[in-house]
Parts: structure tokens; C-alpha cells; sequence
């Protein structure tokens, strides 16, 4: 037996009522929080934290973070487009090195010519060249894969994405949208040399958010990426700043080491997520006031840098990432505000058109077990080795 | 003639085909054949399905707020993308090169066998023998085949010059079939002429 419930159900019941008494505190720190928010001082916030120095993200306010926006109607005639990805990983253990990147996408029109176009598309990649990120002048190479191939999958996604957009007539408003973030965190967190963040940004993602630019520039085009139950705390962190009592705030200097977690003043709030804040502060269908992401891996991201609001939903807290340009044109960002809540009407809380874009995307566990099936008999076909790691093997066959 | 559906699925006494247009199958009891060439495959409409395209999926309400059931689709294109309308038909008979046979055939309707409405030229010459009346009696589950010889026959008497005629012949051969069964007889002779 693998797993023995009768041993586990006592430490889910230990883990339940441990968060029964969490709940009572994160009430009350909830309103202390509501009444940071409420009574901010936007100039001097913004002050400070330019110039505060945090171990933890800040989000960089662009309005008074109480602010908060009904939507617009939907215009009558507009396109939705989306696009998701997924992935078969190199596995080591396996006959073939290669990969395989699943790209789905969806083009709805709604209003006078209702219409509805699916699209999907995998994608092997088995050459050499494609399996890895190589910089020429040194020589030096990165293994496409973990990580690295979600990143991939992400310009994959983003550049099906735009060409659709690319290919969509003048003449209605359209919303681009993508599942997960516009940051590329990964890129961030792992320590990849600079010819692989190159690859990625300045060659991948980059030109891509570029040339939605470009397209937006002749016609009413929003692109944006929708987060479901995020769990970023960076607009929570502004609070946590306005509660230091040191201008400007400075982790290291006044806490590290002097004071225990739990016992700083921005603890009064740093259980909470944004989620939980916006939860009170916004009813269904409104979205928040505008933050604009400190994220570091943002510095490579030039003319495109990645801004966000929370949008309220029946019964959930959505982050809409979006880059500035249409975060600073209103009638996109509006626009982007309006359809994402009719998207997720239609979608029963999710955005249909992601939801969507994703059953193309998806590759179900029998998706790929027939896969390497496909590949071994391709192999057998044309008498290739065929051999599997042991450990491989003794995975599938299980015995006694 | 024009297709209206592709055979996804076939054995020898029938087969499904799933239509090109959503919710265009034809009516229960028409006659339809798989394939257009030497051999052509003669089968009655059993069975009408519309779901969603993939197994797993199952559809869900979506008119709650809108006016009719065509804003349903208008306000969510992708449907007409996403569901299905698939039929199964009963094989009663087939075609070699210009025979007509009315028994079953050697080798099943073939997969992504294109097909076709009868129209009435083919159901008044295929109708002229009562043989797949008996092939129909037999379908399950239990009632249905009642229910398909009425519609078959309702159609079948439209493309005959006599009508009245028609369904008497109809109603000897199956008086026969069902001797000792006159509640059952009675209620398929009801259904034939309403």
C-alpha cells in the first residue's frame, strides 16, 4: 500500500485546526491592513519606497492602491484570442533525446459574425540545435529542459499568440491573452548565464510583446495574462513598508538578526496575500487601482514593462499582468478590464477562452504514454536501438 | 446528392456517422447509405446523438441569461466547434455495382464512408421489398424498432405515388412478422399513419 491513510488522517486533522486558529489571526491583521491602505499617504508611500531597501518585492504603486474601477460594457463586436502550451520533457531514461512543446489556441468573435477558430499544433524538437541555448563565441551551451523548456513553451505561446493577432482584421477592438504571468520568474530565480536570458528576452518574448505593440498602435488591441488565485504578496509588501517606522525601510539594517520573524513591525500584515486584501477591498466585477512590478528580472524588459491589477470575481481574486502600453492607453486597459470579466462569465469563473486554448493545449497522461509508443515503434520500424534506462523499465513493469 | 456526415464507426449490422453541421442529422427512420461507388451500404437512421466532441466533456447550461436559445450559440461560437452530432444507422441492405440487395453486407460500411440522404427515387426502389422490416423488428434496446419501422414506413409511403397502397402492403408484411402479437401490430399501425 503506498500510501496509509490511517497513519496521514491524524496530521490532517492537526493541519485543520491549525488553520482554524490562523484564520482569526489573519482577521485581524486584514483590518489593520485595510486601515494601512485606507490611509496612505501616495506621495510620501512612493517616496519611500523608491528608496527603501526590502528583502521582499514591492509592487511600485501607480495610483492610490485604494483606488479601485467598475468596468465598461463590452463593445458589441469584438475578437478573443488565447493561447496555452504544454510540454513533454527530455527524459533522460528514454530511447529519444527530444521534446515536445503543445501549443493550443483559440480565435472567438463575438457580435454580428459570431465565429470560433481552434488551433493546435505540436511541435518535436529532436535536433541538437533545438535541445539546447548555445552562445557561439564562447562555446558555451544550456540543456533545454525543467525550467528552461517552460520558458520556451512561454515564447511559443506568446508568438502563436501574435501572429494570430497579426492576422486578425481592423476592424474590431481584440483582447491577446495568455495563461500564468508576463514576468518570466524562472529567468529570475535560476542562475542562467546571460546568453540564455538573451535568448529568451532580447530574442523570444520581447519581440513578440513589440510587435503586439506595434499592432496596437493602428488599431484597438489589448494583450494581457490572467493569473487564477495568485499568491503574490507585492502589493501587500506596500503596506508593510508604510508600516516600517524606518524612512527609509531597510531590512538588513533594522531587523536581520536584531528582531525574530514575527516580531517586526511589517508582521502586522505579512501573513496576508493580495488576494486577501483585495477580497475586501473590491465587489465582483470591479478591479483594483494599477501596480507596476519591481520584479529585477524587469530591468531587461525595456519599453515593456509588466504592470498588474486585481480583478474581483464570484468568489475569486484574478491578477490581470499586462505591459504598460496598454496599461497606460484607458480604452485598452479598459477594454482588457471588460472582456476578461465577460470571458470569465462565459467560462464559469475561469476565462473561456483560456480554458479553451488549454484542452488543445493539454497533454493527458495517456497523450503521453502513446507518444513513446508512436517513438519506440518508429524506431523498431527502422531498426534502431530501442533501449530504455532499467530504471524506466522497472517503472512500467510493475511485479511481485 | 450531398454528404451530410463520415462514418467514424462501423460493424456489419451498423454504423455511426458524425455529421458535418451540428444538429443536421437526419430524422429518425431515413434512409441513408455509406459510400457512393461500387458498393454502397443502405442503413436506417436508429439513433441521434449530439454531445460534446470529446469524451469527457460534458455540456453544461449556458442560456440562464440570455433571451433564446440561439443567442446561446451566438454568444459562444466555440460550441458549434466543440459539440457533435453523431447518428447510428441500422445497415438493412446494400448496393453491388447495380444490384440492390436487401440483406446484410459482406464486409461493413468503411470508415470515413461518406454519407448520404436517400432521396426519394432510391427509398421508392429500395422500399419495394419489405425484407429490412425484419432486421429493424429485432432492434434494441426493446421498443425501438417499433418506433423505427413506423417512422421508416411514414417516409418510405411519401416517396410512393400510392401512399394508402403502400402502407397496406406494408401493414400485410407486417402482420405476418408479428403473428400472435396484434397489440404490438396495432400500436406500429397507429404510428405509421399519424
Amino acid at each position: 500500500m503506498p500510501l496509509d491513510l490511517h497513519r496521514l488522517m491524524p496530521q490532517i486533522e492537526v493541519m485543520a485546526s491549525k488553520l482554524k486558529t490562523a484564520q482569526e489571526e489573519q482577521r485581524q491583521q486584514l483590518q489593520r491592513a485595510l486601515d494601512t491602505l485606507h490611509k496612505c499617504d501616495m506621495a510620501a508611500l512612493k517616496r519611500k519606497i523608491a528608496t527603501s531597501r526590502t528583502t521582499w518585492l514591492v509592487a511600485d504603486p501607480m495610483e492610490n492602491p485604494a483606488n479601485f474601477y467598475d468596468h465598461v460594457a463590452c463593445p458589441s463586436d469584438y475578437c478573443v484570442v488565447a493561447a496555452d502550451g504544454s510540454q513533454i520533457d527530455i527524459d533522460r531514461h528514454s530511447l529519444a533525446h527530444c521534446l515536445l512543446i503543445n501549443l493550443g489556441a483559440i480565435l472567438l468573435s463575438y457580435g454580428s459574425k459570431p465565429d470560433a477558430q481552434l488551433l493546435s499544433q505540436p511541435m518535436l524538437y529532436s535536433e541538437q540545435a533545438d535541445l539546447v541555448i548555445a552562445d557561439p563565441s564562447a562555446g558555451r551551451q544550456e540543456t533545454v529542459q525543467g525550467p528552461l523548456l517552460g520558458l520556451k513553451r512561454t515564447i511559443a505561446e506568446c508568438q502563436l499568440l501574435v501572429d494570430l493577432l497579426r492576422g486578425l482584421g481592423n476592424e474590431r477592438p481584440a483582447l491577446g491573452l495568455l495563461d500564468g504571468s508576463l514576468i518570466l520568474w524562472a529567468l529570475e530565480r535560476q542562475t542562467y548565464e546571460t546568453f540564455v536570458r538573451e535568448a529568451i528576452l532580447d530574442k523570444g518574448l520581447l519581440p513578440s510583446l513589440a510587435t503586439t505593440k506595434e499592432l496596437s498602435q493602428s488599431r484597438m488591441l489589448a494583450l494581457a495574462s490572467y493569473i487564477s488565485y495568485p499568491g503574490s504578496t507585492e502589493v501587500v509588501n506596500i503596506l508593510r513598508v508604510a508600516l516600517c517606522p524606518h524612512d527609509p525601510a531597510d531590512c538588513d539594517r533594522y531587523c536581520w538578526g536584531k528582531r525574530q520573524l514575527g516580531e517586526r513591525p511589517c508582521d502586522e500584515v505579512s501573513g496576508l496575500r493580495d488576494r486577501d486584501l483585495f477580497y475586501r477591498v473590491l465587489k465582483t466585477g470591479q478591479r483594483s487601482a494599477l501596480f507596476m512590478s519591481r520584479s529585477s528580472i524587469l530591468k531587461y524588459y525595456g519599453e515593456h514593462q509588466i504592470c498588474f491589477f486585481y480583478l474581483c470575481l464570484e468568489g475569486e481574486i484574478a491578477r490581470i499582468e499586462l505591459p504598460i502600453w496598454v496599461a497606460q492607453n484607458k480604452a485598452a486597459l479598459e477594454l482588457t478590464h471588460s472582456l476578461i470579466l465577460e470571458q470569465c462569465r462565459k467560462g464559469q469563473g475561469y476565462p473561456l477562452a483560456l480554458s479553451e486554448a488549454h484542452e488543445l493545449a493539454v497533454v493527458s497522461g495517456a497523450d503521453r504514454e502513446q507518444f513513446w509508443q508512436l517513438v519506440q515503434a518508429s524506431f523498431v520500424e527502422r531498426h534502431l536501438p530501442e533501449q530504455v534506462s532499467a530504471k524506466s523499465y522497472s517503472k512500467r513493469t510493475r511485479w511481485l | 446528392m450531398d454528404k451530410i456526415a463520415e462514418v467514424v464507426e462501423s460493424s456489419t449490422s451498423q454504423f455511426t456517422a458524425q455529421c458535418y453541421e451540428l444538429h443536421q442529422a437526419p430524422p429518425l427512420g431515413s434512409l441513408v447509405k455509406a459510400g457512393a461507388g461500387a458498393v454502397a451500404v443502405y442503413a436506417v437512421v436508429s439513433q441521434v446523438i449530439t454531445a460534446s466532441v470529446e469524451p469527457g466533456r460534458r455540456a453544461i447550461a449556458r442560456g440562464k441569461d440570455e433571451v433564446d436559445e440561439t443567442a446561446v450559440y451566438r454568444e459562444n461560437p466555440q460550441l458549434l466547434k466543440l459539440l457533435r452530432t453523431d447518428f447510428t444507422a441500422l445497415v438493412v441492405g446494400h448496393r453491388q455495382e447495380t444490384k440492390l440487395h436487401h440483406y446484410l453486407p459482406p464486409q461493413p460500411a468503411r470508415l470515413h464512408s461518406f454519407v448520404y440522404v436517400c432521396e426519394a427515387q432510391e427509398l421508392q426502389e429500395f422500399s419495394q421489398r419489405f425484407d429490412c422490416l425484419s432486421l429493424l423488428l429485432a432492434a434494441q434496446p426493446a421498443g425501438l424498432g417499433d418506433e423505427l419501422i413506423a417512422a421508416f414506413l411514414r417516409q418510405a409511403a411519401q416517396a410512393h405515388q400510392d401512399h394508402h397502397k403502400f402502407l397496406v402492403a406494408a401493414g400485410k408484411e407486417l402482420a405476418v412478422l408479428l403473428n400472435g402479437q396484434t397489440s404490438r401490430l396495432n400500436a406500429i399501425l397507429r404510428r405509421m399513419k399519424e
